[in-house]
């Protein structure tokens, strides 16, 4: 599903004195697709954001929208609206007057910004608070009040900063049905930066994650959860279970290496260059593929021997943490039907194993 | 909430009790009695008598003075806050962490010496012989009167006002979130626009009390329409010291500053209800 191009950062670079915030980069952002930039704080995802809106000049690089360079325009002429993270709402305005701001910049006349401001309070479903001051809002009001004063213009973008990190995880979950709709009616460009994985994976057609101001991985979030591209995505997300060890031997897809836990093959290894005999490489398996038996199963299987540290049950699923001989955790996750036939007790040596072609390998940094 | 002073609390609250009545409301009360007073033969008598509010009140020269003093006092409120915001603005915007403290500094500086001899000092630069018409005189032009005249009083007003109402706007300047500046420049908003437009309302609140405080420190001030215009335009500071020497009326005096004080009330008032209408934050 390849869209046309709407922003493109061409080798843009960002420091801020001896500091580099954000490391030479290179991506695209489609037309009309929900983009997330997600990564720990300090990655340099705002200062990406904030490059594209107009508020920071890239060290070096060059930034296009719809094929134009940007660089030299301040934010006043772009047409990049951004919701801050404090919102940054107006407070000696009311709701209305809040939505109606960019319009009246824009020159656009009384009775025409009333109505169009009307029409995304309505469509926010805040009409009724429009002569409200904004200290009389709760968090998920201003929200949207946040949203209707940018999207008003109606942008072919929109910039987003951890907009919803400030509300509690109910309001959270529904004001994120409630940005995924509006992307999905409007078709605007949406480009939204967060430190939530939950946020990203739920909301975003592609997620871009950061690190130390480097992209590690673009992909969809199915791309990404199955097949990390580097051993820090695979920390970041937390779902697999990883490996490091040296190549013994590779040929073609097959790839077998050998580590402290033992001797594992991979089946379908992806690596873009075939590993080298010798070379230093990590294998990652998805926490909920990884079985465990209590003794050791027989077939092609990578296995290790692993003692039950503890558990952890979240509704319908449960985690096993578990750990090897040399004290590396490793977490099963398992439905609580699949763990009925198990007998699980702390303490207790199981085996952990996987089918060869459920690892996936990671470049060593 | 504890009703029973104990002596700890007393200890702290007495002196400052005890201050406000010998040294605020008493020599008020008396005022208000003087101003009942009546002069025979250029004595006092204790009394209670309206004439002097009556004769105030019926004098043309009375309301003249207080409209000159209210119309200066006002023109340095809104001069002083107009010519003050670049000031602050830059010191609050544009100036590194560093240099808003040595600017800050700066502006204390004046309130080292004493107003009198600021105002001693600005008569060098603009009696007929002083420094501006000796500089104008070079370029052939002049000599101007400048030296006891309106303007010259409101240099002095501005000398008065002009470094406690830049400090006042700052201190409001430098609290505005930053991201909403962004957040107007974001919205299409200039940067010129952006000043009037979320600056200015940001800061309300400071602006306006700093506009008061020029209001009141002008409104009262002797020192100024004197020495610099030349007493003039009398204002009412000017009318109580005249008041007094011509046969020891000071009930009539008394009656000035009350309706002084009282204005002062009302305007203060009316600033603050305004700088906070509407929005609550």
């Amino acid at each position: 599903m390849q869209r046309d191009t709407l922003v493109s950062f061409e080798g843009v670079e960002k420091r801020f004195g001896g500091f580099v915030a954000v490391q030479k980069m290179d991506f695209d952002i489609r037309k009309g697709e929900f983009l997330a930039i997600m990564g720990s704080s300090g990655c340099g995802k705002t200062t990406t954001l904030r490059m594209l809106a107009g508020l920071e000049a890239p060290s070096a690089g060059v930034i296009r929208l719809a094929g134009q360079p940007i660089n030299h325009l301040p934010t006043w002429s772009r047409d990049t609206p951004m919701v801050w993270q404090s919102l940054a709402l107006f407070p000696f305005l009311n709701v209305r007057e809040n939505v109606e701001f960019a319009l009246k910049m824009r020159g656009v006349g009384k009775a025409d910004r009333r109505r169009r401001a009307e029409q995304w309070l309505e469509r926010m479903q805040i009409l009724e608070f429009a002569e409200r001051d904004i200290s009389q809002l709760s968090g998920g009001q201003r929200q949207r009040v946040a949203l209707a004063r940018s999207l008003v213009v109606e942008p072919e973008i929109l910039l987003l900063d951890e907009p919803l990190s400030a509300l509690d995880a109910a309001l959270k979950v529904r004001m994120q049905s409630v940005l995924k709709n509006l992307q999905r009616e409007t078709g605007i460009t949406f480009v939204y930066v967060t430190h939530s994985q939950s946020e990203a994976f739920s909301m975003a057609d592609r997620v871009v994650i950061m690190s130390r101001g480097k992209i590690e991985q673009i992909g969809t979030p199915q791309e990404i959860y199955r097949t990390p591209a580097t051993r820090f995505v695979a920390e970041f997300l937390g779902s697999s279970n990883i490996f490091t060890g040296q190549v013994k031997a590779a040929a073609g897809k097959s790839v077998t290496l050998e580590g402290p836990a033992g001797t594992f093959t991979l089946a379908a290894a992806d690596l873009a260059t075939p590993p080298a005999v010798g070379q230093k490489v990590s294998l990652t398996v998805l926490d909920a593929r990884t079985r465990l038996a209590a003794t050791a199963p027989a077939g092609a299987f990578n296995k290790v021997p692993v003692r039950m540290i503890g558990e952890e049950f979240v509704g319908a699923t449960a985690t096993i943490y578990l750990e090897t001989a040399q004290g590396q955790e490793i977490r099963v996750q398992k439905s609580q039907d699949d763990l009925e036939s198990l007998p699980l007790q702390v303490g207790k040596d199981y085996v952990a194993f996987w089918p060869h072609e459920d690892g996936h390998l990671v470049a060593e940094a | 909430m504890r009703r029973s002073l104990s002596l700890y609390g007393l200890t702290f609250s007495l002196p400052l009790l005890v201050w406000q009545l010998l040294f605020f409301v008493f020599p008020l009360v008396f005022l208000v009695a003087l101003s009942f007073w009546t002069v025979k033969n250029f004595a006092m008598r204790p009394d209670f008598d309206t004439v002097n509010w009556v004769t105030m009140y019926g004098r043309g020269v009375f309301w003249q003075a207080y409209g000159t003093t209210f119309a200066f006092a006002l023109a340095a409120a809104v001069l002083t806050s107009l010519l003050a915001f670049p000031c602050s603005y830059a010191i609050a915007f544009k100036l590194s962490e560093a240099a808003r403290r040595w600017a800050v500094f700066l502006m204390v500086i004046p309130f080292f010496t004493s107003y009198l001899v600021r105002i001693y000092s600005w008569q060098i630069f603009l009696s007929d012989a002083g420094i501006v018409n000796v500089l104008l005189g070079k370029v052939g032009l002049g000599p101007f009167p400048l030296l006891n005249t309106a303007g010259a009083t409101m240099v002095g007003y501005l000398t008065l006002n002009f470094p406690l109402v830049v400090l006042l706007q700052l201190f409001s300047l430098v609290f505005i979130d930053r991201t909403l500046v962004e957040a107007a420049h974001n919205l299409r908003c200039g940067r010129i626009r952006t000043v009037f437009a979320v600056i200015v309302p940001s800061a309300r609140v400071g602006l306006v009390i700093a506009a008061l405080f020029a209001f009141i420190l002008s409104f009262g001030d002797f020192v100024s329409p004197i020495y610099l215009g030349g007493g003039k335009a009398t204002t009412l500071s000017i009318l109580i010291t005249d008041t007094t020497k011509s046969g020891q009326q000071w009930p009539r005096a008394a009656v000035i500053a009350l309706t002084m004080i009282g204005t002062l009330l009302v305007v203060a008032f009316v600033a603050v209800r305004f700088a906070y209408k509407g929005r609550s934050k």
